[in-house]
């Protein structure tokens, strides 16, 4: 068993990128790991913006990070890019605070043709923040996602196509577990 | 004629490398329009909690509206951000992400960005031209990075390189005719007539 941080960086309160996290975070359930989860917009978020690290929750969130073995970072395409809002939680990161952990972006967007936003602005962005156990992840069409209803739903085959992506998460969980620990 | 230079910093530091290089850029846009030139500077930092509720709410409102406003109405941009993990800041994308789409089709860009290293000067052609690039402005070829390091002789002629070409681009382009939608309406007999 792991523990993993389900991290959102969508702005909106009914968000398609929570109904992904949601069936994410089940999955990961299922797999018996431990399940932290965070959205970047309960954070205080104009502190965020200017890089304040010193707010409370802002500290708290933090420390999930710190403590989690792998990390699902979420975000709506904006703009061809990854939000603003997730840009600006994942800045306030120290040096190294991605370094050992298995990290797998998820994107959500209303054009299939910006799937190479991940390839082209998420996965550059957390390798240069030192992620070096960066898995593939998985881009879901926003029309695949519907809000309606208990915790949302998603199209069979777009969820087939996220539970290929975990299987690679947590096979490279399972992984870490047996790297011989260095001090 | 006079031209509008609007002037966005995502700097947060005080003071800000990332501000003085767009006064400096503006400057250098300023002096090559021949003096032509009203600069506006919007300082992201002292917006950042309006800037934080319009990504909530997707409206933004108060100083930030008129931010917005003084961008749009802008005969051209200067937009320099402080770089962070190798990108723009937050911020900087956040206050992007609030624009409305086409509202900065057409628009005179000049891209900058301070940072730490020189080793990140490249981030300016992987992140911040492909975003004005998506909201289909026309960016000068010339972009300026400055590191810590770099203050001093060669960035001075590059700020003056970025400048004149954005000037020229901003001279040569004719202003855009605002529709006023509530002008010439086609009377409502006229389109049921079929004349619209
Ligand atoms: C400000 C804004 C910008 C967007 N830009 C893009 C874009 O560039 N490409 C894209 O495919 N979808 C774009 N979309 C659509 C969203 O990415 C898509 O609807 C996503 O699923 C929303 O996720 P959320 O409900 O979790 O916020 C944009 C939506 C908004 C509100
Ligand atoms: C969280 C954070 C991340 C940073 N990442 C980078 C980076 O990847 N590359 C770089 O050259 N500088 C980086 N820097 C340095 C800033 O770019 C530099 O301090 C900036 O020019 C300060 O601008 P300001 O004085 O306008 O606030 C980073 C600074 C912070 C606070």
């Amino acid at each position: 068993m792991s523990t993993v941080l389900t991290l959102s960086g969508s702005p909106s309160p009914d968000s398609r990128t929570s109904v992904l996290l949601r069936h994410t975070q089940e999955w990961l359930v299922d797999q018996e790991h431990e399940v932290l989860t965070l959205h970047v917009r309960d954070l205080p978020t104009s502190a965020l913006l200017v890089a304040n690290t010193e707010h409370p929750a802002i500290r708290h969130a933090l420390g999930l990070v710190r403590r989690a073995d792998g990390l699902i970072v979420a975000s709506p395409v904006y703009r061809a890019a990854y939000s603003g809002l997730v840009k600006a939680f994942l800045d306030l990161l120290p040096d190294g605070a991605l370094a050992g952990k298995v990290v797998a972006p998820l994107a959500t967007g209303g054009t299939q043709g910006h799937l190479v936003a991940m390839d082209y602005s998420l996965r550059p962005m957390l390798s240069a923040m030192g992620a070096d156990n960066l898995v593939p992840g998985c881009f879901v069409l926003d029309r695949l996602i519907q809000l309606a209803g208990e915790g949302g739903a998603m199209d069979s085959s777009a969820l087939a196509a996220v539970h290929v992506a975990l299987s690679q998460f947590g096979a490279a969980l399972g992984a870490r577990h047996r790297l011989p620990v260095v001090a | 004629m006079t031209y509008r230079l609007a002037v966005v910093s995502a700097g947060i530091g005080e003071p800000s490398s990332t501000r003085l290089l767009a006064e400096r850029l503006a400057q250098a846009t300023g002096q090559a329009l021949g003096g032509q030139a009203e600069i506006h500077v919007v300082a992201l930092r002292d917006l950042a909690h309006e800037v934080a509720n319009a990504v909530l709410t997707g409206f933004p409102a108060g100083a930030l509206r008129e931010a917005v406003d003084t961008v749009v109405g802008a005969d051209a941009l200067i937009a320099v951000t402080p770089i962070f993990n190798a990108s723009y800041s937050g911020l900087f994308k956040s206050f992007f992400d609030v624009l409305e789409p086409d509202s900065l089709a057409g628009k005179p860009v000049l891209i900058g960005a301070t940072g730490g290293t020189p080793r990140h000067s490249l981030a300016l052609e992987h992140a911040l031209r492909p975003l004005f690039a998506y909201l289909r402005a026309v960016v000068v070829p010339t972009a300026v990075y400055a590191a810590a390091e770099d203050w001093g002789g060669q960035l001075t002629d590059r700020i003056g390189l970025a400048g004149g070409e954005l000037a020229n681009l901003v001279a040569g382009t004719p202003k855009p005719v605002r529709q006023d939608p509530y002008e010439n309406v086609v009377p409502f007999e006229q389109l049921l007539a079929g004349n619209g």
